[in-house]
């Protein structure tokens, strides 16, 4: 030890910076690494959504309840009927309600529909039909039991990677859409909350005295509240649409802004540097822009993050409620509410799926705001 | 034991501003802000005097100032009023009456979830921190509050209720002439006390996966509020004093420090209590559960304007009624605490 | 007096952090002798109170023990596997912390943290008899024996620091190292904490570590000192000689800084120039050179050997050895 140790040098590159974090601040970096990521995904889903969308999210498409990776198609023809090709005109048995009834209109085909008689193929041998239109995914085990069929050609029509709701409407193509709908909410809705609750906390904060504790009253007992209870009080008065659903949400939010800026404030203003500024003659506006403000944005972040976190939860929470967006519009928590009524019969993936999204997006907006506020604001008792 | 009763006293009064900014806060909603609420809990086209009459039942008709004073008056009586629909005339307190004790029942066994699952989980990651545990459960905290409640109702009822059918999914026993005798409403522990086993064992079953649902919506924030209490007296003298000792460690943290760090968790239960009653609204409607929540949505639909102003109230009393009660279970049981 | 209870060789706790490993306590190695009062000395930061907590194997991390070795009772305490060492805490080796205050836990009784500890190292005493043990013992540090239903808020920051004192008595235990055990006590208080521990010291034939930043503690009531400056040890000797007859510049530095002792000789009272050194980045050589009014080139190239210059009394410094070429 007769040499001075060097110290570890920053490292200047881009890469090594990011690894440099994770040294710095472990799992909280990934955190907010995974968060944003996610979020960076799901924007470019709700920006790219025309384009990546393979169906309309709100016309039927197929048949109800079509599983995921369905909706592809198969004629079936007896092998001594001479068709080769799937020809339009051509006469299909089909079930009725289903994919294959949808496809065949859509291709030309003149479908007969059957609801009751299961055999489609019996129809076909008694003339009634020239071939059998069914699932792809059952042509197998068809041909197996009817030996007198071939397939035509390949499998056609829609797929479905999701599958389809009660109403035949491609779920993926919903929850592509439905992010546009849950984020504009979400973000509408903090938008407001920090519009108004920020204000008031510096005001409330800087000037003191019975506005504050006035106000400061109203804000505790609101925030007090229990959220959802509140924005469904006045979503019920408001009514529906995305700025009124983002007013609702936005009145649950207001104390959180409200009460994060002022305890900012209070702590920010004995700071010397606030004091200085004030001897110096600075104006309380000035000490209000020029140095407090400033201040309270790095925590901005990280609450605005948290806290569209927990607007999408709100809005779904509303939506499932039967109190959110009205339909058509696309709405992960409207679907969950529809899906619910035939979740008993085992139909999963109607709400599997924009479960998983809300989660998703939630959790991007989550892991953001924690891993940030972590960063930006290390708490002692993770030294 | 006497400066504890004036504590009692005073925090008690500091109640009574908080229901009152609450109960104001409700007026303005439903009364203030733009949208008639008679008007749309009727069919369109219904005649201008059906209209005029409902207004003047319900007192809308009068200026605002009056309307307020009358309702603080009524709310003063625990008078909420009667229904409009779907059958007008009921009385608004009786029917939340009927549909609190479900809510009770809801709310306490999710508690006992939450704080079995939340709390020992918590303990543990801060007994353990930074190890593979520590970082799963701080990410299982983010990722389970990440998780409407709602649908992680609907994949229990998906996985447990549909698919391996050990619970059923809907209401809060199989039939009503099933259920228990009346006494406190709680439909467990009536058949409980009545000794009706077949009632239990049924209530129990469909209290199963609600509480569930609830429960561990509710664990990450109190697995996430122990670890970060745990971790504050975990680094105090009196735990490295008493491991200095040679008090066996799984003593020093899961009962000396684990003890200690319950105190502020109590605290904490008054604001999360907001989060189990959002969180019990949106169980109730997953699992049809008669309480107050799904009563709330119910008229909702119905636009049943009295009842929804009742039932917010209900809620707003509850949230205030059991803040206080936090509050002064804390100033008893933590012994340096005496106002 | 002669016969050594516990025996620090080459000891180093380092402390791993994001700037790099930070070595608190650096190859120091002191002996204790059975029914002596070692006083442990030096600036806040230096590294005794980490010290304390190693000779209990109770460093957090991210520090550890990283060499070394502590003969205690004939056993190398390094070598124990971490049940043998719990059982011998407490048992063995009692500790007494810095802040009354704090070190109790508030929601235990006084009678019970007693109790506890008597009970989990001699599982086969009843509760009763445990309680009417800690009973006779408050009564002996001057509590009445009904304060033992309090809990540790009910009590003055005085009597709190001797319950502390009364645990590690309850079992007898060969070694008590209190850490600063008088900083938090007023005046009074502390005066009469003094007598106390003196008392107990002849009455129970106490074996102590007495870590302290305030040289008048020690030279009340230690047999010998120890003197540590950065993480090593200075100066180690007997009180007497060690206060007049210095041999480190440190020590010297650190008498002539407490008023009480020094100033009779006429002598003015002075402060050490220059702050501790970083321990992430310690000078290199002696780690005093910086600060040392008699510092030579050598001081700054060569870390200096340990030498004994008077029987029992020896330092680490350039001023008593011969420079190698």
């Amino acid at each position: 030890m007769t040499k001075t140790r060097k110290l570890r040098e920053e490292p200047t590159s881009l890469m090594g910076r990011l690894l440099r974090g994770a040294y710095w601040y472990g799992a909280e970096w990934y955190w907010t690494v995974t968060g944003g990521i996610l979020l960076v995904l799901i924007i470019a889903i709700t920006i790219f959504a025309p384009v990546i969308s393979p169906y309309d999210p709100i016309t039927t498409v197929g048949g109800p309840f079509e599983r995921p990776g369905g909706g592809q198609v198969v004629l079936l023809a007896p092998k001594d009927s001479g068709i080769t090709a799937v020809q339009k005109g051509l006469k299909v048995a089909v079930f009725y309600n289903t994919t294959a009834a949808i496809v065949a209109e859509k291709y030309g085909l003149t479908p007969r529909p059957y609801q009751v008689d299961k055999d489609l193929f019996a129809k076909v041998r008694a003339g009634e039909a020239q071939a059998v239109l069914i699932a792809a995914r059952d042509a197998a085990q068809a041909l197996a039991d009817h030996q007198d069929f071939v397939q035509v050609g390949k499998p056609f029509g829609p797929h479905f990677l999701l599958g389809t709701d009660n109403l035949g409407r491609d779920i993926l193509s919903r929850l592509i859409w439905g992010a546009r709908a849950v984020l504009a909410v979400a973000i509408l809705s903090a938008l407001f909350s920090a519009a108004v609750g920020v204000p008031l906390g510096l005001l409330s904060g800087f000037f003191g005295g019975w506005f504050d504790r006035v106000l400061s009253l109203i804000m505790d007992s609101v925030y007090s509240f229990p959220g959802l209870i509140l924005a469904i009080a006045v979503a019920a008065v408001l009514g529906t649409g995305v700025v009124n659903i983002a007013i609702a949400i936005s009145v649950v939010y207001i104390p959180t802004y409200f009460r994060m800026t002022r305890s900012q404030v209070l702590s920010i203003k004995e700071e010397l540097y606030v004091e200085a500024a004030r001897a110096l003659g600075a104006k309380q506006r000035e000490i209000l822009g020029m140095y407090i403000f400033p201040n309270v944005i790095s925590t901005l972040v990280v609450v605005f993050s948290l806290n569209v976190a927990d607007a999408i939860l709100t809005e779904a929470g509303l939506a499932f409620l039967g109190l959110g967006l009205q339909p058509p519009t696309p709405d992960w928590g409207f679907d969950l509410n529809k899906g619910k009524a035939y979740l008993p019969r085992g139909y999963w993936w109607p709400i599997t799926f924009p479960g998983m999204m809300i989660t998703l997006v939630a959790l991007g907006f989550s892991l953001l705001g924690e891993g940030l506020g972590e960063i930006l604001n290390p708490r002692l008792t993770e030294e | 034991m006497r400066s504890l009763g004036r504590y009692l006293l005073i925090r008690t009064l500091l109640t009574i501003p908080m229901i009152f900014v609450l109960v104001t806060l409700v007026f303005l909603i439903l009364r203030v802000m733009p949208g008639d609420p008679v008007k749309s809990s009727i069919r369109p086209g219904a005649p201008q005097e059906y209209i005029d009459e409902i207004r003047h039942t319900l007192g809308l008709d009068k200026p605002l100032y009056v309307q307020y004073g009358d309702y603080l008056w009524d709310l003063l009586h625990f008078d909420l009023g009667t229904t409009l629909s779907p059958v007008r005339g009921q009385s608004v307190a009786k029917q939340i009456w009927e549909h609190f004790p479900a809510t009770l029942e809801l709310a306490l066994a999710g508690m006992f979830v939450t704080a079995v699952v939340g709390v020992g989980m918590g303990a543990y990651a801060a007994h353990h921190r930074r190890s593979v545990a520590d970082y799963s459960l701080r990410l299982y905290a983010i990722i389970i509050y990440a998780i409407p409640v709602f649908w992680l109702g609907l994949m229990f009822q998906l996985i447990f209720g549909v698919w391996l059918r050990w619970f059923p999914i809907a209401g809060r026993i199989s039939s009503l002439a099933m259920a228990p005798k009346h006494i406190t409403g709680l439909y467990t522990l009536d058949s409980l006390l009545t000794g009706n086993w077949a009632a239990f064992k049924d209530s129990m079953m469909h209290l199963a996966l609600p509480a569930l649902t609830l429960g561990l919506y509710l664990s990450g924030v109190f697995v996430r509020l122990t670890r970060s209490n745990m971790l504050q007296i975990l680094k105090m003298d009196f735990v490295t004093a008493a491991r200095a000792r040679g008090i066996p460690e799984r003593t020093v943290v899961y009962r000396h420090a684990l003890k200690n760090a319950l105190i502020p968790i109590i605290t904490m239960m008054g604001l999360q209590f907001a989060l189990l009653l959002a969180g019990a609204v949106l169980t109730e409607s997953t699992f049809s559960w008669p309480g107050l929540g799904r009563f709330l949505v119910e008229r909702i639909t119905y636009r049943d304007f009295p009842s929804i102003q009742g039932a917010v109230v209900v809620f707003a009393l509850l949230v205030a009624s059991v803040s206080l009660l936090v509050d002064v279970l804390y100033a008893w049981i933590d012994p340096r605490i005496r106002y | 007096m002669t016969e050594p209870l516990l025996q620090v060789e080459h000891l180093t706790v380092t402390y791993e952090t994001r700037q790099g490993p930070v070595r608190a306590v650096d190859d120091v190695s002191f002996t204790v002798y059975r029914g002596e009062v070692l006083g442990l000395v030096g600036e806040s930061g230096c590294g005794k109170s980490t010290l304390g907590m190693a000779l209990l194997r109770m460093v957090r991390p991210p520090g550890r023990i990283s060499s070394g070795r502590m003969i205690f009772q004939g056993r190398d305490l390094m070598q124990l596997s971490e049940g043998e060492m719990r059982k011998l805490r407490g048992r063995h080796i009692s500790m007494v912390f810095q802040d009354p205050m704090t070190s109790l836990n508030p929601l235990q009784r006084i009678g019970d943290h007693i109790v506890e500890t008597i009970r989990t190292h001699e599982p086969q005493v009843s509760k009763k008899e445990a309680w009417e043990r800690a009973a006779q013992l408050i009564q002996r540090l001057g509590i009445s024996p009904d304060r033992l239903k309090d809990y540790p808020h009910q009590l003055s920051g005085g009597m709190r620091q001797r319950i502390m004192i009364g645990i590690g008595l309850a079992l007898n235990a060969d070694l008590i190292i209190a850490d600063e055990p008088t900083t938090s006590l007023d005046v009074i208080v502390e005066a009469q904490f003094l007598d106390l521990l003196r008392e107990l010291r002849d009455e129970f034939n106490l074996t102590m570590i007495l870590i302290t930043h305030n040289i008048g503690v020690v030279a009340e009531l230690a047999d010998r000192v120890a003197v540590m400056y950065a993480g090593r040890m200075a100066e180690i000797g007997p009180v007497h000689d060690v206060f007049h007859r210095t041999l480190h510049p440190y020590t010297r530095g650190l008498l002539a800084s407490v008023p009480s002792i020094r100033l009779e000789d006429g002598l003015e009272l002075e402060t050490l120039s220059g702050a501790p050194p970083s321990l992430l980045d310690p000078p290199p050589g002696c780690r005093f050179h910086p600060r040392c009014p008699q510092a030579k080139p050598v001081c700054a190239q060569r870390v200096p050997a340990w030498q004994e210059i008077h029987p029992g009394h020896g330092t680490a410094c350039w001023l008593y050895a011969e420079e190698e070429a």
